[in-house]
């Protein structure tokens, strides 16, 4: 009765990279480390270049859908525009407010950034590429997401600016209320599927994915989590963190040059790990779509690689989120907070119960019928 | 190579742990308190139990030192630094540290550690620790579960009640 996934056929084989690298390490330790090495070097360029590419999208996106055309004139359709800045972040001098708390003020941007970072490890890119398949996967990136708050609160409090500590207090707040939305919803995926591994979650989607295969509570939980994870990363209409009209910039109000980049970096990063997360949990991940009995269908769909599929829908997801700021005006304070305590977690409880429910009697859709 | 992790951990956990309490900074403090945190989370780690290392990240670096941070920002930031302690305090700090000191280096010293014993703890899943919480025989914790649920939603209430406006 507790056993959610009879029928679960193994037909991916999932390998890490840091299994990889412990295998090899057994015939030779050199070999290993280059290999551990490159892995590192590849996260890192990975990092950036999301970074960079969805500063660019979200420019692109804005402009076309309010009818202007956006970066223009650094290569072909402003290709370039992200590198050009980039480069010119990194060439400005670095501010640290007289009466700052130095030390703090430097470390708050690289505690942003190391979160980020450290829930990349856990994102399941394909079968074959993940850093590392944990067995608490889904916990350890709710759990190194709090590092991020942490460095949100010591960047506004640090600089000694009102604003700045009147946009970290907003963030905080924001950012843990929502949190537990989000694990609400996070919470029916993981009963579904029986498991905290992502690779195990991603084969349990093998007949359907979650959001439709779960009935209705799927797609509540999805819904709340989309509603949940947008303002637990602080982005429109829940961006009252960064208010330009009230708190010129919110917590990053005194940073500038290279810190201002890394909390720009770990933004962007968040908000592709949130998408990668629901991409994963809600929409099976790397599992390609099949429908059904449609063998033909399913075939073509196995023509593609996991690897793109994952891209696909994380891209869908984080499409979703810049739609998203252009079309939902920005919440006060108190419709924020009534929102999540009045609204969003009542019914992610009753969700979760509901959910509890279907799991022990066994009944969802497509039930393994191949 | 298990070893030689631990006892580097266990050094930067101590000076974490040195750090928190000599600092005269309170944010600071709080920051050191958070390395300590997550320290202890990679003894976990290094023990097998990776559920309860994502649980200590998660409940205390999360949760107890965001709240800590968020509490010490909302007072006035020139009250922020300690006072230089006077002499008597010093004195009946250090008898207070001393004897605590002695009392569990004493107990710890009479305990006796099982050495040689083989650990099996390695992925502990989640589903047998669930189970053992709700469990209802001998071996299950649902008594205990159920009373620091009571526990806690006693001091949710206690907290509105603290924090409500009183009705004109």
């Amino acid at each position: 009765m507790f056993n959610s996934l009879p029928n679960l056929q193994v037909s991916w084989e999932v390998i890490s990279v840091s299994q990889r690298v412990s295998t090899t390490y057994g015939e030779s330790p050199i070999l290993a480390v280059v290999y551990a090495l490159a892995a590192i070097v590849a996260i890192i360029l990975f990092m950036s270049l999301t970074a960079m590419t969805l500063v660019y999208t979200e420019r692109k996106v804005a402009a076309h859908f309010q009818c202007r055309l956006g970066p223009m004139r650094v290569g072909w359709h402003g290709i370039l525009q992200s590198i050009a800045d980039t480069l010119k972040l990194l060439l400005k001098e670095d501010i640290v407010p007289d009466q700052a708390d130095k030390a703090m003020h430097l470390f708050a941007p690289v505690l942003c950034v190391l979160a980020a970072l450290l829930a990349l490890i856990a994102i399941p890119f394909s079968p074959y590429l993940a850093v590392s398949d944990m067995n608490i996967g889904v916990l350890f990136i709710s759990a190194v997401s709090g590092l991020g708050v942490l460095g949100i609160l010591l960047g506004g409090w640090s600089s000694n600016n009102k604003w700045s500590l009147l946009g970290a207090m907003r963030a905080g707040a924001q950012i843990i209320s929502y949190e537990l939305s989000a694990t609400l919803s996070i919470l029916v995926v993981v009963m579904f599927s029986g498991s905290m591994k992502f690779s195990e979650i991603v084969q349990s989607q093998d007949q359907g994915w979650w959001i439709w295969r779960a009935p209705v509570v799927g797609l509540v939980a999805f819904l709340i989590f989309l509603v949940a994870s947008t303002a637990e990363i602080n982005r429109t209409p829940f961006d009252l963190a960064e208010g330009e009209s009230e708190l010129t910039a919110g917590f990053h109000t005194e940073y500038s040059g290279m810190r201002f980049a890394f909390f720009f970096l770990a933004e962007y990063l968040n908000l592709f790990i949130v998408s990668s997360m629901g991409a994963t949990l809600f929409l099976g991940g790397w599992m390609p779509l099949h429908i059904g009995n449609l063998t033909f269908f399913n075939q073509v769909m196995d023509l593609i690689p996991p690897g793109l599929w994952f891209a696909l829908k994380v891209s869908g997801f984080i499409f979703l989120s810049m739609w998203f700021r252009w079309t939902f005006p920005r919440l006060r304070v108190d419709q924020l907070m009534k929102l999540e305590w009045k609204v969003l977690l009542p019914i992610g409880f009753i969700n979760l119960l509901l959910a509890a429910i279907l799991t022990l009697s066994g009944f969802y859709f497509f039930p393994g019928n191949s | 190579m298990n070893e030689t992790l631990f006892y580097v951990l266990a050094g930067l956990s101590v000076f974490g742990a040195l750090a928190t309490v000599m600092t005269v900074h309170i944010l600071r403090s709080a920051i050191y308190l958070m390395g300590v945190l997550c320290l202890s989370a990679s003894f976990y780690v290094l023990l097998g139990a990776e559920f309860l290392a994502g649980i200590q990240i998660l409940v205390y670096v999360g949760g107890i030192v965001v709240l800590l941070v968020f509490a010490v920002m909302l007072t006035r930031s020139d009250d922020l630094d300690e006072d230089r302690p006077t002499w008597p305090r010093k004195i009946v700090g250090a008898v207070g540290a001393l004897s605590f000191f002695s009392v569990s280096a004493w107990l710890l010293s009479q305990s006796p550690f099982a050495e040689e014993k083989v650990l099996e703890t390695s992925n502990v899943d989640i589903k047998s620790i669930g189970r053992a919480l709700l469990d209802t025989g001998s071996n299950g914790y649902v008594l205990p579960f159920e009373v620091v649920s009571l526990l806690l939603l006693a001091v949710l209430i206690a907290g509105i009640v603290i924090a409500r406006k009183e009705p004109q």
